[in-house]
């Protein structure tokens, strides 16, 4: 009889085992998945500044989206690189999984940004970048072949008198380096007509006054191309202040409600518009996929659109010209 | 061979039959189980899918519905508005004074704050002329002096359509000066009563609180959403709109637009989600609602899940109870086997089996009982037999005297007649005498030692006279022993051997030596002489079954061995010792007569 025993015991062990396997394999998909821990360090939070503000929005999409706990946290003034540092080093400490940074300065945030990879903290870049390649992945509007856009729109208007001036954000930044570049080499051989290139530290009162004063210094100047939405709204707003907007054109980089009007009433010519919403959507995404080990681009172009009066209405211009912010309840939820 | 092969089945290769039963009823378990399960499954997935079709599309109707009310409530106020003598006048009458505009202007204006206060869901609501004159919300907001009405897609379609209120799509209201919102337009035209064309736009620009409210307030699981297109297919309301107007996402709303059924399953394996779709007369608008299938099943993961624990714990108690159940219905087959184990190693006093029922097993134990019994009964009668037939023989042996030996002692009497040797014809003729009367008129199978010797001293007599220069014999039985029981015809013809094979080929005078004395509980009885011997080789072969001499009256050594050992058990019989050219010695070893009856009881 013992004998006999022997294989209902082990048929009774396999059956232990299978039903146990299912109720762990059961288990273990209903389990629900850690949320990623990921710093966002801005250049800056400026309620006014449409585009970091869009920007956040769109990671904070992101976040919500990929179940990802998302801080963000950005010194007040867009040039305040020793600020910035002192919030990655901050950062570092907090231990994330990733830090997604938009580097203020093109030299001097490099040594942090090398410090948030040797903790071992996935790091990627927003917008900018900095001098040396550390980062994981890169998320920027390409702004060489933004601003190239901007140029070949500028070359246009060109005749035998033009001059330009063109009006930078901050001289270090790596996106004004490159939007330079870009516009060069859309405007080809008019390149030599601008004749000089002023940055305003990413102030609207600075750009204006630079203007004024580029205005009162070089009065022969047609053409003013602003490199970003500070150095953009204050030229036009000199320009329309003292009464130019026929004689000299404005060319804007990004955009806003003011902007937008300024369009409408004709002192921009046109702009060019990144899309920062995708920016941010797309940074939090790489970070998270960086996270889990997943394939990322190394180099993602969120892209860009040039904007003038008669396409702004159209409906894919309208919806990258004005961020829908629908009833506002994805933003408060 | 081929006969067998006929009942080799596929449980030809257990080694029991529990097992071939345990084996064959997991697999039905199995096989029934998992066919329930399946078919349960199937049917549960169908039916989930079923009943969240049904759900999904009573929802979405109700949300049309709330949307058709919903716009008919803005259309009864654009009604209100438009048909309002007060407006129109406003608007078209070219002879007002200032006061009497003035006038008009504040009224107008104290029922769009009235509605504004009422609507949350209201940014803007306006009364445009094509000249000019406007009313904007609460009289601050200006037109926006760089668009014209007449460039606006919702503005040309009220004023195609001037018995209609017109729903725009999603799209960024321009019309207001420092105010760029996405928003839904409802427009209606208002007719100039003085030139009689429609020459005015009444406009409510709404906010998406009221419609996101609607889709949102309806959940479709947990990620499952609804979403809102135009009649051209463009997305009026979707919970990701900033998404997917960002071509960060995107939707499949031309599937929506192409298909021909209320619903479809995009077929994406983990993502597959399950659209239904219900169009509204009245707005021209599409509610879409998707729902994840995932999700779906989720419930069907649980209620999955739930089977299969049930299948495995019906698995388990089925297996349990097959085990007992096969313990029990082959418990007398083993008992049955059991006992037929003890049956072929000759045990039958632990064969009969007690199991009692009235199935095929209980006939089988039955005919077993019965077998066994029989077959018991058969071999005691066998042995039974055996012994009569033993006896029968040695009655026969016993009943007549071997003619040789009497033709032998007749022809001696005879010479010795011829002699005038009357003294030796005397006792030859009285010693044949008593011996043939003992030999015939004993019909008893034993005698008593005391018989026996006397018939043996007969015997020894007539051949001593017959062998008279060779034979001497000496007679030496302990008087005790004499009452003793021995079978019959033992003695004498161990006698004869001694006689016929030992003594008489040897040329001197030898000596026949019978004693018989008791030992412990034993009758030893030695047939001794020292006549010519044997060698090993004779001595070895002594037992074995010779052919019957025809001179001696045909019992050897053989048969008496045999006998004895028939009475007396395989303890007793005859030994030989014996040296060539020395003599031999037979010894007898019967037990007495107390222990013989106990023996005879036995058998």
């Amino acid at each position: 009889m013992r004998k006999h025993k022997h294989p209902i015991i082990i048929m009774f062990f396999l059956l232990c085992i299978i039903v146990s396997c299912i109720v762990m394999i059961a288990l273990g998909s209903l389990k629900p998945e850690k949320p990623i821990k990921i710093i966002y360090i801005p250049k800056i939070i400026d309620d006014t500044n449409e585009f970091w503000s869009v920007l956040i929005g769109g990671a904070k999409m992101a976040a919500k989206e990929y179940n990802v706990d998302l801080t963000v946290m950005a010194p007040d003034a867009e040039e305040d690189y020793e600020m910035q540092n002192k919030l990655i080093e901050r950062a570092i400490k907090q231990n994330p999984d990733a830090i997604a940074l938009s580097p203020a300065n093109y030299t001097e945030t490099t040594e942090m940004a090398k410090k948030v990879v040797q903790n071992k903290i996935k790091l990627i870049f927003i917008d900018s970048a900095v001098d040396k390649d550390v980062e994981d992945a890169i998320i920027a509007t390409d702004n060489f072949i933004a601003s190239k856009k901007m140029g070949e729109f500028m070359k246009k208007f060109v005749n035998k008198d033009t001059k330009i001036a063109i009006v930078g954000h901050v001289k270090t930044a790596s996106t004004a380096i490159e939007r330079e570049k870009g516009l060069r080499a859309g405007l080809g051989e008019d390149e030599s007509r601008i004749v000089k290139v002023v940055f305003c530290d990413s102030a609207f009162d600075k750009a204006y006054s630079l203007t004024e004063e580029l205005l009162n210094k070089y009065p022969d100047i047609t053409m003013i191309a602003g490199l970003n939405e500070y150095s953009s709204v204050g030229a036009a707003r000199a320009v329309k202040a003292l009464g130019f907007t026929d004689k000299i054109k404005v060319i804007g980089f990004d955009s806003s409600i003011e902007e937008v009007e300024l369009l409408e009433e004709g002192v921009f010519q046109g702009i060019v518009i990144q899309k920062p919403f995708n920016m941010g959507y797309l940074g939090i995404e790489a970070a998270v996929k960086a996270v889990k080990g997943e394939n990322v681009l190394k180099n993602v172009d969120s892209g860009s659109q040039l904007i003038t009066k008669e396409n702004m209405y159209t409906k894919e211009n309208q919806k990258l010209l004005f961020p829908f912010l629908g009833s506002q309840t994805w933003e408060s939820r | 061979m081929k006969k067998y092969r006929r009942h080799r089945t596929i449980f030809y290769h257990f080694k029991s039959i529990r097992m071939a039963m345990l084996f064959s009823f997991s697999m039905l378990i199995v096989f029934a189980l998992l066919t329930f399960l399946l078919i349960s499954l199937n049917y549960t997935e169908e039916t989930v899918l079923d009943n969240s079709i049904d759900y999904t599309t009573q929802l979405i109707e109700q949300v049309n519905a709330d949307i058709d009310s919903y716009t008919d409530y803005m259309k009864n106020i654009s009604a209100l508005v438009t048909n309002n003598s007060d407006v129109k006048e406003y608007l078209f009458d070219k002879n007002l004074t200032r006061e009497q505009q003035d006038e008009l202007y504040s009224g107008i204006l104290t029922e769009f704050e009235t509605i504004m206060e009422a609507r949350e869901d209201i940014y803007n609501i306006a009364v445009i002329s094509s000249d000019g004159r406007y009313i904007i919300n609460d009289g601050v907001d200006k037109l926006n002096e760089y668009v014209s009405l007449g460039d606006l897609d919702w503005y040309q379609e009220a004023l195609f359509y001037p018995d209609e209120t017109v729903l725009s799509s999603s799209h960024v209201q321009n019309l207001i000066k420092n105010n760029y919102k996405w928003v839904i337009t409802l427009g209606k035209s208002i007719k100039n009563p003085y030139s009689g064309k429609e020459n005015g736009i009444f406009l409510i620009d709404l906010n998406y609180s009221i419609i996101s409210n609607m889709c949102e307030s309806n959940s479709l699981g947990e990620r499952g959403y609804l979403f809102i297109l135009d009649k051209e297919g463009d997305i009026i309301y979707h919970p990701q709109q900033l998404l997917l107007y960002s071509g960060l996402k995107t939707e499949r709303t031309e599937d929506v637009m192409s298909s021909k059924t209320d619903h479809f399953v995009t077929a994406e394996g983990e993502k597959s989600k399950l659209y239904t779709i219900s169009t509204s007369e009245k707005t021209g608008w599409t509610v879409v609602g998707v729902a994840y299938t995932s999700e779906l099943m989720k419930n069907k993961t649980k209620t999955q899940f739930m089977y299969i624990l049930v299948a495995a714990i019906l698995l388990i108690a089925a297996m349990v109870i097959s085990v007992i159940i096969s313990a029990g219905i082959t418990k007398p087959i083993l008992i049955l086997k059991d006992s037929m184990k003890e049956v072929k190693q000759g045990h039958f006093e632990n064969a009969n089996i007690d199991y009692i029922a009235d199935n095929e097993i209980g006939s089988l134990s039955k005919s077993f009982n019965i077998m066994t019994t029989e077959i018991k009964n058969l071999m005691e009668k066998n042995i039974y037999e055996q012994k009569q037939k033993r006896r029968s023989e040695l009655k026969a042996l016993q009943s007549q005297i071997n003619p040789h030996f009497l033709y032998n002692t007749l022809d001696s009497i005879i010479w010795m007649a011829e002699g005038n040797k009357t003294k030796e014809v005397v006792l030859m003729t009285s010693s044949l005498a008593r011996l043939l009367r003992q030999s015939i008129g004993n019909e008893n199978e034993v005698l008593t030692i005391e018989q026996e010797i006397s018939y043996i001293e007969n015997y020894l007599t007539i051949q001593k006279m017959r062998y008279k220069d060779k034979l001497e014999f000496e007679i030496d039985v302990e008087k005790d022993i004499y009452n003793e029981n021995i079978a019959k015809l033992i003695l004498q013809p161990l006698v004869e051997n001694a006689i016929y094979h030992g003594i008489k080929f040897k040329n001197t005078k030898c000596l026949l030596r019978i004693e018989g004395y008791s030992r412990e509980n034993d009758i030893i009885i030695k047939i001794i002489d020292n006549g010519i011997g044997m060698s090993e080789e004779v001595l070895n072969h002594i037992f074995d079954e010779h052919k019957v001499n025809y001179k001696s009256n045909g019992v050897g050594v053989h048969n008496v061995q045999m006998r004895l050992q028939l009475y007396y058990g395989k303890n007793y019989g005859i030994t030989y010792q014996s040296k060539e050219g020395e003599g031999t010695t037979a010894t007898i070893t019967i037990p007495k007569r107390v222990a013989q009856e106990e023996n005879n009881e036995k058998a």
